[in-house]
């Protein structure tokens, strides 16, 4: 604590300390580097909460994750878990792995090829005495749920899905105070994913601690995740809970790692004269280099961009309702579309609709229950666009 | 069959490997695991011997370690001791000649463990020397063993060097492959024979069990870590 926070007031000085406590709790994390891997994050994650690093392979996400549990020596950087320094390239702190206290889980699982599963876990508990050591490796085994024939068993005579669950122990086994999980579930097939979903959920009911995982599967991300951070050529773009970004990415590029669907190019007009906050997005057609929009669309305008500037905008689906009769020409949140193809995919269909005012351009959305039944490929229908699920985004042109 | 011969060549062959073994540990998983600027060099000056003609290294550790050289009139001063025509001098010599013997499977020994493994160990809390002791040399030792079993064996065959360094004193130099060619020359073909026949059956009892603990412990840890 800095000298700073001592006050006269006793009561004043305990408040404070309380609050920078609260503050300090779970993973801050600063890095600049760009040698020898790209890597520039700001990062915080509060115990109990999972932060899912995403991007496509090459990212950086690994290189974070290893800087984090100290595999790497950032060139520039800070790292601090509950308030303890665990990195800091200015006062020349650099913790190696042994003092962390963390919990990595390999990608793929890193276990002792010679070691038993019982030995794999019991190796993490070193620092207790034998007989106390295995007690407690059986604990955590037990916990992942391991029949105790299975423990005796060395990594290659275990199933994938088996060796994960080794992993998991083995990584929890130190009591970390971060969990870092790389790719976790690459190897195993969905229904053993759903598995250790469940598992990993206790897990994180019971511990309280920062979990970090990354990731390649945007499914899994969602699901998963309390908060992501998209990372993109060794930076994190953006970082947000899964329903902040989806609804409002920082730029395309965040959009595209995302995998929104329904991303369209536009222009901005300026603002509505008749509705203040509102303004007037052009939508231009994705097969035309023309600057004329064939649509004129009323949005929320925060002012930040200026008229003329090319866009790149996205709706939600949510923002989206299929209509069940015609309406009346004219309405400009209105458009007319036909369903060009109908993928069933279990409890969904995903339906690709053409817009007959922008031509070249298409609509994703999924659909369940009643608003599925009845719809045929080749039908023309209309769809209502909720202006308030418009995100905006201005993009430099190429 | 000349037992003082074979004794002292079991001798030369166990102190050979005595010294051997930690230094080859320690270079070959430093070769193993750096990378760096003039490694090359390095590792060839290390497969040297096992290209060299052994009279060829044989003279020049005569002629390097002999009492008219500077390292040798330096131990003679400062140690009073000789290091040519004696155990001593033999040792020296069967040393060098070993290193690749030594250094090079317990290389690949190193070189064939998984780096994540190391790394798993270091977040599981592991410090350098449990992770040498638990991990590394348990999964090194196929090739560690084998190393072992190459460089005796090596040791109680070698001639060239042997006599260029130590010639022929009885109890002192005379190894089991100096005896049998001294048994040849004598027209003593029949304790040639017996002789030439032990050191054959050591030689292949020692390279077959080496083959059979590594294909073992290679099994034993199922197909994943090959």
């Amino acid at each position: 604590m800095s000298a700073a926070s001592v006050s006269h007031d006793a009561h004043g000085a305990y408040a404070l300390a309380a609050s920078q406590a609260a503050a300090t709790q779970g993973l801050w994390v600063e890095v600049q580097q760009d040698r020898p891997m790209r890597v520039h994050a700001r990062l915080h994650c509060p115990p109990g909460e999972l932060l899912a690093l995403v991007g496509r392979s090459g990212a950086g996400k690994t290189s974070l994750l290893r800087i984090l549990a100290g595999l790497l020596r950032p060139s520039e950087g800070h790292v601090a878990v509950d308030g303890q320094v665990w990195s800091d390239t200015q006062a020349g702190i650099h913790l190696p792995p042994q003092q962390r206290r963390v919990g990595l889980m390999f990608q793929h699982y890193a276990l002792m090829p010679h070691l038993s599963a019982l030995d794999n876990v019991a190796l993490a508990l070193l620092h207790l005495p034998r007989a106390q050591r295995l007690a407690q490796a059986r604990q955590w085994l037990d916990r992942v749920q391991l029949t105790r024939e299975q423990q005796a068993r060395r990594p290659a005579a275990l199933s994938g899905g088996q060796q994960q669950r080794v992993a998991l122990a083995r990584a929890l086994a130190r009591a970390p105070r971060l969990l870092l999980l790389d790719e976790p579930f690459s190897a195993v097939d969905q229904m053993l994913r759903q598995d250790l979903y469940r598992t990993l959920a206790d897990v994180r009911a019971d511990l309280h601690i920062p979990i970090v995982l990354v990731t390649h599967d945007l499914q899994e991300a969602r699901h998963l995740a309390d908060t992501l951070a998209v990372m993109d050529g060794g930076e994190v773009l953006q970082q947000g809970s899964p329903a902040r970004l989806y609804r409002s990415p920082r730029n395309a590029r965040v959009a595209d790692l995302l995998g929104v669907q329904n991303r369209f190019q536009g222009v901005w007009l300026g603002p509505c004269e008749d509705q203040p906050g509102m303004g007037w997005l052009g939508w231009l057609a994705d097969d035309s280099d023309a600057d004329a929009p064939v649509r004129r669309l009323r949005v929320p305008d925060k002012g930040r961009i200026p008229a003329g500037q090319r866009v790149s905008w996205i709706i939600q689906a949510d923002g989206l309702h299929l209509l069940d009769a015609p309406v009346a020409p004219g309405n400009p949140s209105v458009l007319c579309a036909q369903v060009a193809e109908l993928r069933y995919l279990g409890d969904l269909s995903l339906a690709t609709l053409t817009l007959t005012e922008v031509p070249g351009t298409r609509l994703r959305l999924t659909l369940a229950g009643a608003q599925r039944t009845g719809l045929k490929q080749g039908q023309r229908l209309c769809v209502r666009l909720d202006p308030d699920w418009v995100h905006v985004m201005p993009t430099r042109r190429p | 069959m000349d037992w003082q011969a074979l004794t002292l060549s079991l001798e030369l062959a166990t102190a050979t490997l005595l010294v051997l073994l930690p230094v080859g540990l320690w270079l070959g998983r430093w070769l193993a695991y750096r990378q760096f600027a003039g490694k090359v060099l390095i590792e060839a000056a290390v497969v040297l011997p096992l290209v060299l003609p052994p009279t060829v290294l044989g003279y020049y550790l005569l002629v390097g370690l002999g009492g008219a050289s500077p390292i040798g009139r330096w131990a003679q001063e400062t140690w009073g001791v000789a290091l040519t025509f004696n155990f001593l001098g033999l040792l020296i010599a069967s040393i060098v000649f070993n290193i690749p013997f030594i250094v090079q499977p317990i290389q690949r020994a190193f070189e064939s463990i998984d780096p994540r493994l190391i790394e798993a160990a270091h977040v599981s809390g592991l410090g350098t020397w449990s992770t040498l002791w638990r991990v590394e040399l348990p999964l090194a030792w196929p090739g560690i063993l084998s190393a072992c079993i190459l460089t005796f064996v090596h040791t109680l065959g070698e001639f060239g060097v042997v006599l260029m360094m130590g010639g022929n004193i009885p109890g002192e130099t005379k190894t089991i492959a100096i005896a049998i060619y001294d048994r040849v020359q004598a027209f003593d073909l029949e304790n040639a024979n017996r002789m030439a026949g032990l050191l054959f059956l050591l030689s292949l009892v020692a390279v077959a069990a080496s083959f059979v603990a590594t294909a073992r412990l290679t099994r034993a840890r199922g197909e994943r870590q090959s």
